[in-house]
């Protein structure tokens, strides 16, 4: 019996222990962020859609991907290409497109609504559109770029975002289960000061400048008038669009981090592992397409899960409830013996929970008055015994003593 | 440290006599070598570009080629027309005007802009000034008509030539921005007739600011952002553009506008820029200087120096282009500026507003800004001040002092005059204001008789007015000195030593008033200031001389020539002979300035300068009496 309920333990801790480390996720989100407006801003936007086409690309569907522009730099008056936004200036591929999503536009992009986003405090009548509908199997990948110093990005013209904010907002998604790993990047001037303060597990950072570095653009379009992409976001994409050429990609975000030139980036990237369980080694074996792609892996009901209230989990919890009581049984029983000299050579082992609650109680209440009759009748007796005697002896020398 | 101190204060002669001298000879001094340190590396600084939108040179300037043919055409037709003489339409030429107006209303027409016309018509100094606007607008194809930038080509020049290739180019450009579909703002094209009051007619009239005699315009825009003028009167290929910027009143276009013209046209298309008519600028410490200065001659007199400056006073940023020298650059380079420029203009979300408005400029790269200059003018107005306040505690506090009469060196009038004070056993002097006062104010109010005489005469009697002003102006203060000396009130205790309290309270309000009015005037046209300043320095030297009687006459006699010289006509006249321009165009212009740019230099010259002057004559009159 005991031994069946060990074995049984074991293999489940077991199962337990061999789940986290478990690579598989279950959907694929994309956070991408634009926070600055304005036609001199246009490289801003071209980053941002020029990394909303590569997860298209790569299979993430517009229902999982939130894209937030503050500007329309298609239909600015000023853009000399109406409806088209370009990131090169070949102007090979229209950014615009014809399927675009946008789904934070304009003065929507706050850092409120970022932050709601994010953390899931949304109001009940926020489209799902809206929505960062991630849970704890989701890839979650959030792009930022915009103007910044160190510690704060820059919203629109009037508010800013902390580095604290945004690890307390990834902090929040940690405990609500909104991620299962998130790869957060960033592009921005001292971009790396950013996630400084990220403390939730399972992130990798990754930020194109160091403290007191600007992050430049790359070049720009004698015909937009403008700079059209940024400096990080165009040796990322080129990595991207080079080798990543498709969801089967087997590259590596160690692939990607060290793929960044510092000669051409003209500033240091930075990546953070720490978060991640595994640090570097284990975090540069994730493929690039666990965050840019779309994964379809299926889970059967739960199996896998760690949720509250899963089998795994309530039977983990039966588990250590069987062992805990076991342990107290035996500390009980061993006490008791030493008390009171009688061992209970028939304590109930039984491998359910019930009887071993049931016996447990039993086995208590039968004892405890037995001891006390016990002693007392002894008591008695021997008192009996005495006076018996001392009256006999009475007696007897009275009988003795009269004679004479 | 302390004795000194300690001396100081014991010794009013020296407190309110002598050290007010000293501080403002060193304020004058400081002042003055301030302005020559400007130049220096460590005292300027390069010129950036502040504001982000602007993206100066960024694009790529498409106009040349076959826009080239459309130039030579729109150039023979307008040739045509004004075949045999000058094509502006004032008076005389107003028929050929006509018909150049019609012939550019005609092609602005078929390049597809909406035209319209203003007439206008001012009358100055018994000239009339007269003629038609014929402006076109673009409607910004994809932005809101709430903003526009203005292209300004006037027929004649700032320097009365033909721009015969400035309307040429403004008309091709019209039609060569009216195929782009990326402006955000709307693009006015105002061809005038002249640089100096056709821009203003349409300016006013734009903001509806003018006077009867101007027509209010039948078309209009949203609210303008910048103005580009564009001069090109000669017929050769041209070395470089002479960027003007000086406005009316010696106000100025945001240095962004400057710095991004400079830009574009060094940095983009190879041409240089160059200022202030400083055609061999060499950037040594005597070229930045000579910049220097000359932009604050321009601002001190405050005029118009081109089509742009009538903008400024509406807070509309502008400048003129003006093509100079023989070199390799022709009327396409020109175009293709004007066109970067314009897609600059283009990119402005708001109106030009992070760069300085104050400043000077002694490179096309380089300049000084109002925080480092302004202390210059300030000094000197503050020297006037000084003295005043020290006037005033003299006139109250010295008088029941003892007698510092001893103290050696001691100039011989002060000793005198304060010898007289010290007899006086009252202890404290009670100052006599109404005559001070009424003799300051009347003469401040005197001042505008020939702000008014100057301002409404018919031009040909500008030169024997400026001789009678000189005849006036001496005779003036000799008049109020001997009245003065002779018609005072006398005190009732004693009457014989009141009255260089007079002369110095006079003094005293009229430093006052004049020490205030620079210092203001400084934070607005630090130029003017600074020159009026430094005309009136010698004021602050001059009393009423009280030593011995033939020594008196020598001195107050000497003292009043150089003072006659520093008069306000008489520097005008000095002036006009060492630039080699009339008294009558000068004093034309001035009242042109006056009547139609809205100048203000003639009130500070009659308001201001001219009674500090005269009282500091009639003070130094005085002593003759």
């Amino acid at each position: 019996m005991q031994l069946i309920l060990r074995l049984l333990l074991t293999l489940s801790f077991l199962f337990l222990c061999i789940l986290p480390a478990s690579t598989e996720h279950t959907s694929n989100w994309a956070v991408l962020v634009s926070t600055s407006r304005f036609w001199f801003n246009y490289r801003h936007l071209a980053n941002v859609l020029s990394l909303y086409r590569t997860v298209k690309r790569l299979g993430i569907p517009d229902s999982q991907i939130i894209l937030m522009l503050p500007d329309d730099m298609a239909c600015n008056p000023r853009n000399a290409f109406p409806g088209t936004v370009y990131s090169n200036a070949d102007r090979a591929v229209d950014l615009y497109g014809d399927n675009i999503e946008v789904d934070y536009r304009g003065y929507e992009v706050t850092v409120e609504n970022f932050i709601r986003l994010l953390t899931d405090r949304l109001d009940e009548d926020v489209p799902r559109s809206k929505r960062l509908g991630s849970d704890a199997g989701s890839n979650v990948l959030v792009y930022m770029t915009g103007h910044g110093g160190d510690q704060f990005l820059k919203f629109q013209d009037a508010e800013e975002i902390g580095a604290w904010d945004l690890a307390d907002a990834f902090g929040q998604m940690w405990e609500k289960k909104r991620y299962h790993e998130l790869l957060f990047m960033i592009d921005t001037c001292q971009a790396n000061t950013m996630y400084t303060h990220f403390y939730s597990p399972n992130i990798v950072a990754t930020g194109s400048s160091e403290l007191d570095q600007s992050s430049y653009s790359h070049h720009a379009d004698n015909d937009v008038g403008v700079a059209v992409i940024d400096r990080w976001t165009y040796y990322v994409l080129e990595f991207l669009e080079t080798q990543v050429t498709s969801a089967n990609s087997k590259l590596t975000l160690g692939d990607l981090f060290d793929s960044y030139d510092e000669s051409k980036i003209h500033s240091q990237p930075g990546v953070r592992w720490d978060l991640f369980p595994g640090g570097e080694q284990e975090g540069r074996l994730r493929t690039v397409v666990d965050f840019f792609g779309n994964v379809q892996n299926v889970e059967v009901e739960n199996a896998n899960a760690t949720d509250p209230g899963s089998l795994q989990e309530d039977l983990a919890e039966i588990a250590r409830l069987v062992e805990k009581w076991r342990k107290r049984d035996q500390e009980y029983l061993t006490t008791r013996s030493d008390a009171s000299n009688q061992s209970n050579s028939q304590a109930p082992q039984s491998n359910t929970e019930s009887r071993t609650l049931s016996s447990y109680f039993s086995q208590r209440k039968n004892v405890g008055p037995a001891k006390m009759d016990e002693e007392n009748c002894w008591q008695k007796r021997l008192v009996g015994v005495s006076v018996l005697g001392a009256c006999a002896a009475a007696w007897f020398a009275g009988s003795i003593l009269g004679r004479t | 440290m302390l004795v000194p101190t300690r001396n100081l204060r014991s010794n009013p002669h020296l407190l309110f006599v002598r050290l007010p001298y000293l501080l403002s000879f060193l304020c004058i001094v400081v002042g003055v070598i301030w302005l020559l340190l400007l130049p220096l590396n460590e005292y300027s600084r390069r010129t950036y570009i502040s504001e982000n939108a602007l993206l100066p040179g960024q694009v790529h300037a498409y106009f040349s080629g076959s826009e080239q043919n459309i130039f030579r055409g729109y150039k023979k037709e307008l040739g045509g027309l004004l075949v045999g003489g000058a094509g502006g339409n004032d008076g005389e030429d107003g028929s050929r005007g006509e018909r150049g107006n019609g012939k550019v209303q005609s092609i602005l027409r078929a390049a597809g802009l909406k035209v319209a016309t203003q007439n206008y018509e001012y009358t100055s100094a018994g000239i009339r000034h007269q003629g038609q606007n014929t402006y076109a607008i673009i409607n910004a194809p994809r932005g809101d008509a709430t903003e526009a930038i203005v292209l300004v080509a006037a027929w004649k020049t700032a320097d009365g030539e033909l721009n015969i290739n400035g309307i040429t180019l403004a008309l091709t450009l019209a039609r060569y921005f009216k195929r782009w579909s990326l402006w955000s703002k709307d693009i006015i094209f105002l061809i005038t007739p002249d640089s100096k009051s056709g821009a203003q007619a349409w300016i006013d009239a734009y903001h509806d600011m003018h006077p009867p005699s101007v027509q209010p315009l039948p078309l209009k825009s949203g609210a303008l952002q910048g103005a580009l003028v564009v001069e090109y009167p000669f017929d050769h290929r041209f070395e470089s553009l002479h960027v003007v910027y000086d406005g009316v009143n010696g106000q100025l276009p945001n240095l962004d506008l400057f710095n991004t013209a400079v830009s574009i046209a060094g940095g983009q298309m190879g041409i240089g820029a160059v200022l202030q008519e400083m055609w061999d600028h060499d950037d040594s410490y005597e070229a930045r200087l000579e910049t220097i200065l000359r932009g604050m001659v321009k601002q001190g007199f405050g005029y118009a120096t081109g089509a742009h400056s009538s903008f400024m006073p509406y807070h509309v940023d502008a400048i003129t282009l003006q093509t100079k020298g023989e070199g390799w650059q022709d009327e396409m380079a020109l175009g293709r500026t004007v066109e970067s420029l314009c897609r600059s203009l283009n990119n402005l979300l708001e109106h030009l507003h992070q760069s300085f408005f104050f400043y000077l400029l002694m490179q096309s790269n380089r300049f000084v800004s109002i925080g480092t200059y302004l202390p210059s003018a300030m000094l000197i107005a503050g020297n006037f001040t000084i003295m005043a306040i020290a006037l005033w505690m003299r006139t109250g506090y010295y008088a029941g002092s003892s007698s510092p009469s001893t103290s050696a060196g001691a100039p011989a009038e002060e000793k005198k005059e304060t010898t007289q004070k010290g007899s006086d056993a009252s202890g404290v002097m009670e100052r006599q204001l109404a005559l001070p006062l009424t003799f300051v104010v009347g003469l401040h109010l005197l001042g505008l008789l020939p702000l008014y005489i100057f301002n409404n005469l018919s031009h040909q009697y500008f030169s024997s007015a400026v001789y009678t002003c000189i005849i006036a102006d001496i005779l003036l203060p000799l008049t109020l000195a001997a009245l003065l000396t002779h018609h005072s009130p006398s005190t009732p205790s004693t009457p014989a030593n009141t009255i260089p309290q007079h002369y110095l309270l006079i003094k005293s309000f009229s430093f006052l008033l004049l020490g205030l009015f620079l210092s203001t005037l400084a934070t607005l046209n630090f130029s003017l200031s600074f020159m009026i300043g430094l005309l009136c320095a010698p004021l602050t030297f001059t009393n009423r001389t009280t030593s011995t009687s033939v020594l008196r006459y020598i001195f107050s006699t000497i003292g009043l020539v150089i003072l006659n010289v520093l008069s306000p006509p008489v520097v005008l006249v000095g002036g006009c002979w060492y630039a080699g321009v009339s008294v009558e165009s000068v004093l034309t212009q001035a009242a042109f300035g006056w009547d139609v740019w809205g100048m203000w230099t003639q009130v500070v010259v009659w308001c201001v300068w001219w009674p500090a002057w005269v009282t500091g004559c009639a003070l130094l009159g005085s002593s003759m009496f």
